[in-house]
């Protein structure tokens, strides 16, 4: 039962980061591409850490799966944030808003007014 | 030991990304590729049964965060 729980528990695993990447091939730019990178250093990394601590139990390399899970999840975000913003300085030489551009604003945010932001 | 070597063929789109697409395609699918290598060094790790190989994994995934941020920091100035 516990080696079933693994095999399933790592072919699950498998599968999303073999869905994730192909799929990211279907994409039309790089911002749609990034959005592929979040299942496999999310959902993949969880299961395959769960398959370990199933097959190994409370071992110390088990814990450093576990940091792996924190690593990525936890970069992983900085990162694609990081990239993203780097893709738009590269196209229009500056991160915030295009006069006319639509943004979401929450009510807590301050507005944006294109036009009035400093270039930096 | 299967699921590792099917978990292989997820590094071909990244592959073709790079060698094919325009230089913010290829970061993403580099920063693609970070990701899949660690979850193949997990996998071998259990495949072979050894585990202080997981700190490979380890390395690999704070390594990849850090070459993401200096990709990041030069594709903004024009790479």
């Amino acid at each position: 039962m516990k080696t079933i729980a693994i095999e399933a528990l790592v072919y699950g695993a498998v599968l999303i980061a073999l869905l994730s990447s192909w799929l990211m091939l279907r994409m039309k730019d790089e911002y749609q591409m990034m959005h592929f990178m979040s299942p496999p250093a999310s959902f993949s990394v969880v299961l395959i850490t769960i398959a370990i601590f199933l097959q190994q139990g409370r071992k110390p390399e088990s814990f450093k799966a576990l940091f792996v899970v924190g690593v990525l999840i936890l970069m992983n975000s900085i990162v694609t944030h990081a990239t993203a913003r780097a893709f738009r300085i590269r196209e229009i030489k500056n991160w915030k808003p295009l006069e006319g551009e639509e943004v979401p604003l929450k009510h807590s945010d301050e507005p944006i007014i294109p036009g009035e932001s400093g270039g930096d | 030991m299967i699921a590792s070597i099917a978990m292989l063929f997820a590094l071909v789109p990244c592959g073709w990304v790079a060698l094919t697409s325009t230089v913010p395609k290829r970061v993403v699918a580099l920063e693609m590729t970070g990701i899949i290598c660690t979850l193949e060094l997990m996998l071998l790790t259990m495949a072979f049964n050894r585990m202080p190989m997981m700190d490979l994994a380890v390395a690999l995934a704070l390594l990849s965060f850090a070459a993401g941020m200096v990709f990041a920091h030069f594709l903004a100035r024009e790479l």
